[in-house]
């Protein structure tokens, strides 16, 4: 019964929404300093390039490779954004575009290590490897009812939707916190902010590296997933898709990239037509959104309306119990 | 053998200063950074490639189209992306940033599809004609492309500080609502320079046609990052910084390639750029102040 609910292709959409949610989580918490960086996919690339070499190459553990894909990111977005994030937000922007191009070009360039354009194939895969680790302890397959590739895929799933739950958590908590109100503060207004007495040079560049790590750390799941990167995987294009996500579902709240994430990634799959005309379609909605709704689709209001619809859904359940 | 790496540098070198200029008269009027500007340049070149070779038209005419398209594309940009966006209220500065990457990539991805994705060559009659001067060689389309980006950089240099219409252009640039109380039409100067500063994108996609005799689709990105590169290298905003800036990146990359490592050529243009924030943020010839917040 449950085998049958239980298709691989539908468990890989949601899984790629899951990472793409970490990945526009990671644009949402560096926009809401104020801030644009056009080098997620260049951190991605970090992440997923170190922990595919950590663990093709050198046979490290997944784990190790991730981890250390994730901090190196980070240390990247550090060397980045330290110089440029005392200036004008412009200059990140550039800046990180720059650095997108420039990984792009080391990957495709440093043959010895990364295969070049080629790309690397044979990543060790998340899904066979916790199955395996599941076999050890007794765990089969046919034990759930299973086949294989559904039972990988669906532990895949589920440890992914924890770690996104985790990684959500810890942001929406944080925009709720000191750090939080200082990011908002910023991104109101950098001078008023300054001398409210926060250190906006420290706080830009937090908001920064946070963003880096959680792309780093999509990008080493992506390796881990797919078995296969190459540097054409992390171009421009894909900064654009990490960007539209939190400009086209909010960047004022955090539903925002996720609902973004979720949709942009959802409706190429379900409408194979459109899929080719894609990037032409998010240049239209990036100078869309800009003119008509620039905080996106989810902000304050929309929340505020779900909540109070909710609320009186209830009262009026109440009520109906009541008499 | 060095003195033609120099000529190749430089030539390199006023192509890149012309794409800056298109950057650096945006920026130094709107205040903001224009990042349909490559995709502009991008198209300017693809028009140049379809005029020649699709119909055998010459290389004037050639630049007629170029410019044209460029200009028309200009100017939908200013009205569709860049001017709904003035004046409203709450509008972050990332907006038009956002806004111009969006027709970016619309334009890069219009060109894939009209175009194709691969390499188009682009053929001019003099391609394979050089001289020897001493020991050096020259080709001809060198010479072309050297003089025609010096024209275009000293006609706009003349054009902005002996005109009218380029007195105003640098009015609106120091202060929008004081030339505007001076009696200038901000609305018209603004449109005038997003459109100038496009046809200069388009003049130069067809420079750096003949000078690789390759177009691609993806030529913008990588172009419009080297003319980011040469305005912060320059100064932003500043017209005597983007030739300077320019010419530096030319004769770097050049540099570069003739050490062996020309596969790490497009990177130079980063490099340059965090060398330049962390040394001198403001630039080679801008004011200390223009950076910071």
């Amino acid at each position: 019964m449950l085998a049958d609910l239980i298709n691989p292709y539908y468990l890989q959409v949601l899984t790629f929404i899951l990472i793409n949610i970490v990945l526009g989580l990671g644009m949402y918490v560096t926009l809401s300093a104020g801030q644009l960086s056009l080098g997620h996919a260049g951190f991605m690339a970090i992440g997923a390039y170190a922990s595919a070499i950590l663990t093709f190459t050198y046979h490290m553990p997944m784990i190790v490779g991730m981890l250390f894909g994730t901090i190196l990111a980070g240390i990247f977005g550090l060397i980045i954004g330290l110089p440029t994030l005392r200036l004008q937000g412009v200059y990140l922007a550039i800046a990180t575009l720059g650095f997108g191009e420039v990984m792009r070009v080391i990957f495709v360039n440093w043959e010895s290590v990364t295969n070049g354009a080629v790309g690397m194939s044979g990543i060790p895969n998340l899904g066979r490897e916790i199955s395996s680790a599941l076999r050890d302890w007794g765990l089969q397959a046919s034990s759930f009812g299973l086949r294989n590739n559904q039972l990988s895929s669906l532990v895949v799933f589920i440890l992914l939707l924890i770690i996104t739950i985790l990684i959500f958590m810890f942001f929406r908590r944080q925009s709720q916190s000191r750090v939080g109100r200082a990011f908002a503060a910023i991104k109101m207004d950098e001078n008023a902010a300054e001398a409210m007495g926060i250190n906006i040079t420290y706080y830009k560049v937090l908001a920064f590296v946070q963003g880096a790590m959680a792309a780093g750390f999509a990008g080493a799941i992506y390796a881990h997933i797919t078995g296969y990167i190459s540097p054409s995987d992390f171009d421009y294009h894909r900064a654009i898709d990490i960007l539209i996500y939190a400009v086209f579902g909010g960047s004022e709240v955090i539903w925002g990239p996720v609902f973004g994430a979720a949709f942009l990634t959802a409706i190429p799959e379900f409408l194979r037509s459109i899929a080719e005309y894609r990037y032409m379609i998010y240049g239209v909605i990036l100078v869309a959104m800009m003119a008509f709704r620039p905080q996106g689709i989810i902000d304050h209001r929309v929340l505020y309306r779900l909540k109070r619809r909710r609320q009186a859904k209830k009262a009026a359940k109440r009520e109906k119990e009541v008499s | 053998m060095f003195s033609e790496q120099i000529i190749n540098g430089i030539t390199l070198g006023s192509i890149y200063a012309v794409v800056a200029l298109g950057y650096t008269l945006v920026f130094g009027v709107l205040g903001i950074i224009n990042m349909a500007h490559g995709s502009i340049f991008m198209f300017g070149a693809f028009m140049g490639v379809v005029a020649t070779s699709t119909f055998g038209l010459p290389l004037p005419a050639a630049f007629l189209v170029a410019v044209v398209t460029a200009g028309i594309l200009g100017f939908l940009l200013e009205v569709l992306a860049l001017r709904p966006l003035r004046g409203k209220k709450g509008v972050s500065h990332l907006a038009p940033l956002i806004s111009t990457i969006g027709v970016s990539i619309f334009l890069e991805n219009l060109a894939t599809k009209i175009f194709g994705a691969g390499n188009k060559p682009f053929r001019t009659s003099f391609s394979e004609v050089s001289f020897q001067i001493g020991s050096v060689n020259i080709y001809a389309v060198q010479i072309v492309i050297f003089v025609i980006a010096a024209i275009l950089m000293i006609g706009l240099s003349l054009w902005l500080s002996k005109t009218k219409a380029g007195r105003a252009l640098r009015a609106s640039a120091e202060d929008l609502d004081a030339a505007s109380l001076l009696g200038v039409n901000t609305k018209k100067m603004i449109t005038m320079t997003v459109i100038i500063a496009s046809i200069m994108g388009g003049i130069a996609g067809i420079l750096v046609g003949m000078a690789f005799n390759s177009v691609t689709p993806q030529m913008g990105l990588s172009m419009g990052l080297k003319g980011l590169a040469i305005i912060i290298l320059g100064g932003m905003g500043n017209v005597r910084g983007a030739v300077v800036g320019g010419l530096i990146l030319g004769l770097a990359e050049t540099a570069v390639v003739m050490t062996g490592a020309s596969g790490f050529r497009d990177a130079i243009a980063f490099v340059a750029i965090i060398i330049i924030l962390l040394v001198r943020p403001q630039g080679i010839f801008g004011k200390a102040s223009e950076a910071r917040r």
